[in-house]
C-alpha cells in the first residue's frame, strides 16, 4: 500500500509542487495544512505515515507543530522543508523530534531520496 | 621511567598534553556552567593522564594526577563543594602536571611539587573525612607495544556489561547541500542509539557545516545490535557509513576506557596527518613562491625562440605553470591553523586576570575553527592577548560599579572570528564601560599630537585610534592609564605590518569593540637587511651565498673593474647604491660585501651596512612601484620601516643594458 502523506505549507504553490513531487513517487497525499495548528489537527486525524513541515508559518511555527506532533507520537516522521540559510532552525526542529529535512527549491529526486530512505523503503 | 619505557615518551608527552590542556579549558568552563557530561570529561581525561604517568613511572605525575581525579569525582557527586578557591587548586595541579610531562619531553629533573600535593590531600581528607587511596605507580615490566599504555590502577574488577562500542566513520556527500544539517541529524539519530564519545570534528564544527572532506568518525557505545546501527544510518540520505567496529566492550566506570580510545584515535590520527617543522613549511613556500618565478621567467624567454619550436615550448611552460601554481596553492594551505591554537588559552588568562582584578568576566569564543596562515596566528596571538587583558583590565568595571548602572555583576567580552572570502575579522567586544572620544582628542591636542581644527573634523571612531599613538592615555580611567597607549599602539602596528586595518569602536557606558581586519594568508620571506645611503633594503636570503668585511687594499683592481677575492675567485664588485641611482660619497677602509647570485655568476654588492637577517611579510609593489627594474617587492620591518626588497639579476641586466 502506498504510503500516506500529510503536506504542511502556508503556500499553495509550495503544497502543489510537492503533491506533484509525491505523487510521481507513487506516495499518496491524504491532507494538507496551511499552518501548524492545522497540522497538528490533521496529524491526529488523519495519522499519516509521513509529514512534510514548513518551518515559518504562522499561528504555529513548523518547529512547534513538530514538537506537538512528536508529543502525540514520538514515532511519528516529520521531514522538515527548509530553505538555505534555516540551518539552525532545521537543528532546533531536528531537536524537537524531526526525523529528515529537505531544502527548497526542491528537486524531485532528492526528496525522493530522503522520503523513502526516511520510510525505510530503500 | 624504566629503560624499556622510553619508547612510549613521544605518544606520552603528545597525549598527556592534550589531556591537560582539554582539562584546563574545563576547570574554566566548569566556574560557568557544571554540567554532568563536562565533570565526567574531566574525570576522564584526569583518570587518562593519571594512568599514562603511572605506567611510564612517574610518581609524582601519576600521585597528582590521582588527587586530581579524587577531587574532580568529589564534585560529581556533590556539586556545592565547587567554589573558586578549588578551582585554583586544580588549576595548580593541572599546571603543575603539564610542567612535569614538559620536563619529562625535555629529560629534566620536575620540580617536586610537595607543597601541591600536601595542599591537594589536605583537600581531599578535608571533603572526605579520610586519607586519599595510595596511587600504584608501574616501576618495571612495561606493557607490551600491543597493549594500552596503562591498565588503570583502580578500575573496577569485571565491571563490564551488555554495552558495545562501535568505531563508526561516516561521509557526508560532497553534493549537500547543508552538510551541517545532515551530520546533525546522523548526530541526533546516534545519541538516541546510546552515549557518543571522540566524536570528530567535534559537534560545533560540525554544526556549522566544518567538516573536511565530509569525514566524520565517532565512537559509540550502544547496546543496540551492528544491524540496527548500520540501517540507522542508511535510512538518512545524502550519508554514507564507510565504517563500523567494535571497539570493546565497555566497562561501568567512565573514566576506565579513555587511555585505550584515546590512543587509538591518536594512532588512528597518526595515519591521516605528519607533524613538520614550520621551517621546513617556511622553506617550501618559499621555494613554491619561487618556482612561480621562474616559471613566469621561462614565459618570457619563450617569446625570444624561433616560432616552430615556440608552440611546443609554451605549451611545457603552460604545463609547468599549472602545476607550480597548484603547487603554491596547495603549500599555502598546508600552513593554515585554526585561530583556536591561539585562542583555546584565552578562558584561562581571562579568568585568572579577572580574579586577580576581583572581577567576574566570561568569555565566549566564537569562529575559533576558522584557519589562517601561520605567520598571522603567530602575529595576531599577542595582540590579542594585550586586547582581551585590556577589556579586563580597563574595560570591564567592578562587579559593585557595574550593578550601580543597572549592568549585572558580571562582565562578557565575545571574542569573535570572521571569514570572508580572503580576509578574516577577528572582533573582540566588551560590554564594560567604552572609551571617551572627546577626551582622547583633547589630551591629544593637549600634547600637541593633532591641531585643534583636526581634532573637530574628527569622528568618534577616529579619535579612538589616537588611543593607539604612542603615550597617549586618559587619566580619569575612562581608557585608564598605565601602559594602554603603548599597547594599543603595539597592536595596531601589527595588525597593519600583516596588510590588516585596525578599528575601535566604542560607547560610552556600552563598551568598546576592537576589530582586526586580516588578509587570510601572507607571504613571508626572509631578509638579508643592509643599509645603503640611509636606506634599508632586503635581499631573499636564499639568494644570499655568504657575506664579508674586506679592506679596501684587499681588492684588486683591473682597468676600470674591481674584484672581490673570495673563496679561491674573484667576484666582480658593484656598489649596490650605484646599481640603484642612489647618490653616495666615495668610501676607503673596511665595508660590507653581500655575495650573491648574478645571471652571469657570483657578484658582490658593495653596501654600508649589514643589519641582520628578518624574516617578513612580502607585499606587492603598487604601481607605478613595479615598474622599476629590480625591485621584487616591499615590506615592513617589525620596527614599522618600509623596505624595498631586491631582486638583484633584474638590477645587473638593467646595469649592463644601460652600460
Amino acid at each position: 500500500m502506498a504510503k500516506r502523506v500529510l503536506v504542511v505549507d502556508d503556500a499553495i504553490f509550495m503544497r502543489n509542487m510537492i503533491k506533484d513531487i509525491f505523487m510521481s513517487g507513487g506516495l499518496e497525499v491524504v491532507g494538507e495544512a496551511s499552518n501548524g495548528l492545522e497540522a497538528v489537527e490533521k496529524y491526529k486525524e488523519l495519522k499519516p505515515d509521513l509529514t512534510t513541515m514548513d518551518i515559518v508559518m504562522p499561528f504555529k511555527s513548523g518547529i512547534e507543530a513538530t514538537r506537538d506532533i512528536i508529543k502525540e507520537n514520538d514515532k511519528a516522521v516529520v521531514v522538515m522543508c527548509s530553505a538555505l540559510g534555516q540551518e539552525s532552525l532545521v537543528m532546533e526542529a531536528i531537536e524537537a523530534g524531526a526525523s529528515d529535512f529537505i531544502v527548497k527549491p526542491f528537486r524531485s529526486d532528492d526528496v525522493l531520496a530522503v522520503v523513502k530512505k526516511v520510510l525505510g523503503e530503500e | 621511567m624504566p629503560i624499556e619505557m622510553s619508547k612510549y615518551l613521544g605518544i606520552y608527552v603528545t597525549e598527556a598534553t592534550e589531556h591537560l590542556e582539554a582539562l584546563g579549558r574545563e576547570l574554566v568552563e566548569l566556574e560557568k556552567n557544571a554540567a554532568d557530561s563536562l565533570v565526567d570529561s574531566m574525570f576522564r581525561h584526569a583518570h587518562s593522564v593519571k594512568g599514562m604517568a603511572a605506567a611510564m613511572g612517574y610518581e609524582a605525575s601519576a600521585v597528582l594526577a590521582h588527587r586530581l581525579e579524587d577531587i574532580v569525582q568529589l564534585v560529581r557527586g556533590d556539586r556545592s563543594k565547587l567554589n573558586g578557591d578549588l578551582v585554583d587548586l586544580l588549576l595548580a595541579a593541572t599546571d603543575a602536571l603539564m610542567e612535569q610531562v614538559r620536563a619529562a619531553a625535555e629529560n629534566r629533573e620536575a620540580p617536586q611539587p610537595d607543597e601541591l600535593l600536601g595542599r591537594l590531600t589536605g583537600t581531599v581528607s578535608a571533603l572526605t573525612g579520610r586519607a586519599p587511596a595510595p596511587t600504584r605507580v608501574l616501576q618495571a615490566a612495561p606493557p607490551t607495544p600491543s597493549q594500552p599504555p596503562s591498565p588503570p590502577a583502580d578500575a573496577p574488577a569485571g565491571a563490564s556489561n551488555f554495552h558495545g562500542r562501535w568505531a563508526i566513520q561516516l561521509r557526508v556527500a560532497a553534493s549537500c547541500q547543508v552538510p551541517g544539517v545532515r551530520a546533525f541529524l546522523v548526530y541526533k539519530r546516534l545519541c538516541n542509539a546510546g552515549q557518543i564519545f571522540e566524536l570528530r570534528p567535534p559537534i560545533e564544527s560540525l554544526r556549522s557545516g566544518r567538516i573536511p572532506e565530509g569525514l566524520i568518525s565517532l565512537e559509540l557505545e550502544t547496546s543496540a545490535p551492528a544491524s540496527e546501527i548500520e540501517s540507522l544510518v542508511k535510512n538518512i540520505a545524502e550519508v554514507e557509513l564507510l565504517s563500523l567496529q567494535q571497539v570493546k566492550p565497555a566497562a561501568v566506570e567512565p573514566g576506565s576506557q579513555e587511555p585505550s580510545a584515546a590512543s587509538k584515535s591518536a594512532s588512528q590520527e597518526a595515519h591521516r596527518t605528519v607533524r613538520i617543522r614550520t621551517e621546513l613549511l617556511d622553506y617550501f613556500l618559499e621555494n613554491a613562491g619561487e618556482l612561480l618565478l621562474a616559471s613566469a621567467n621561462m614565459r618570457e624567454w619563450g617569446k625570444g625562440l624561433p616560432a616552430q619550436i615556440r608552440t611546443q615550448f609554451n605549451e611545457g611552460v603552460d604545463r609547468l605553470q599549472l602545476l607550480v601554481k597548484d603547487l603554491h596553492g596547495k603549500v599555502m594551505s598546508s600552513r593554515m591553523m585554526p585561530l583556536a591554537s591561539v585562542t583555546d588559552r584565552f578562558p584561562r588568562a581571562t579568568r585568572d586576570l579577572a580574579r586577580r582584578h576581583g572581577k567576574e568576566v566570561d568569555l565566549v569564543i566564537t569562529g575559533a575553527e576558522v584557519e589562517l596562515d601561520r605567520a598571522i596566528i603567530d602575529s595576531v596571538s599577542d595582540p590579542l592577548l594585550h586586547l582581551l587583558r585590556n577589556c579586563v583590565d580597563h574595560g570591564i568595571e567592578e562587579p559593585k560599579q557595574r550593578e550601580d548602572v543597572k549592568k549585572g555583576p558580571r562582565g562578557r567580552i565575545l571574542l569573535g572570528v570572521r571569514r570572508t572570502q580572503d580576509r578574516v575579522a577577528i572582533e573582540l567586544e566588551d560590554d564594560g564601560r567604552g572609551m571617551d572620544a572627546e577626551k582622547l582628542k583633547a589630551i591629544a591636542k593637549e600634547r600637541g599630537l593633532i591641531t585643534a581644527a583636526a581634532a573637530a573634523k574628527m569622528s568618534d571612531n577616529e579619535a579612538y585610534l589616537l588611543a593607539c599613538l604612542p603615550g597617549i592615555s586618559t587619566a580619569t580611567g575612562v581608557t585608564d592609564t598605565s601602559g594602554r597607549g603603548v599597547g594599543l599602539d603595539a597592536v595596531k602596528k601589527a595588525v597593519e605590518n600583516l596588510g590588516g586595518k585596525f578599528e575601535i569602536e566604542s560607547r560610552r557606558g556600552r563598551g568598546t569593540r576592537f576589530v582586526l581586519d586580516l588578509p587570510l594568508t601572507v607571504s613571508v620571506v626572509n631578509l638579508m637587511l643592509a643599509k645603503v645611503c640611509d636606506e634599508v633594503v632586503g635581499l631573499p636570503i636564499t639568494k644570499v651565498l655568504g657575506a664579508a668585511e674586506v679592506d679596501s687594499g684587499k681588492l684588486s683592481s683591473s682597468r676600470d673593474s674591481t674584484f672581490l677575492p673570495h673563496e679561491n675567485s674573484l667576484l666582480p664588485v658593484y656598489e649596490l647604491a650605484a646599481l640603484l641611482r642612489w647618490p653616495s660619497a666615495p668610501t676607503s677602509g673596511a665595508r660590507p660585501y653581500i655575495v650573491t647570485e648574478g645571471e652571469a655568476g657570483k657578484v658582490a654588492l658593495a653596501v654600508d651596512k649589514l643589519l641582520g637577517q628578518e624574516e617578513v611579510v612580502l607585499k606587492v609593489l603598487p604601481a607605478p612601484l613595479q615598474l622599476i627594474p629590480g625591485l621584487s617587492g616591499v615590506s615592513i620591518l617589525g620596527s614599522g620601516r618600509p623596505i624595498f626588497i631586491l631582486d638583484v639579476p633584474r638590477l645587473l641586466e638593467h646595469e649592463l643594458a644601460a652600460s
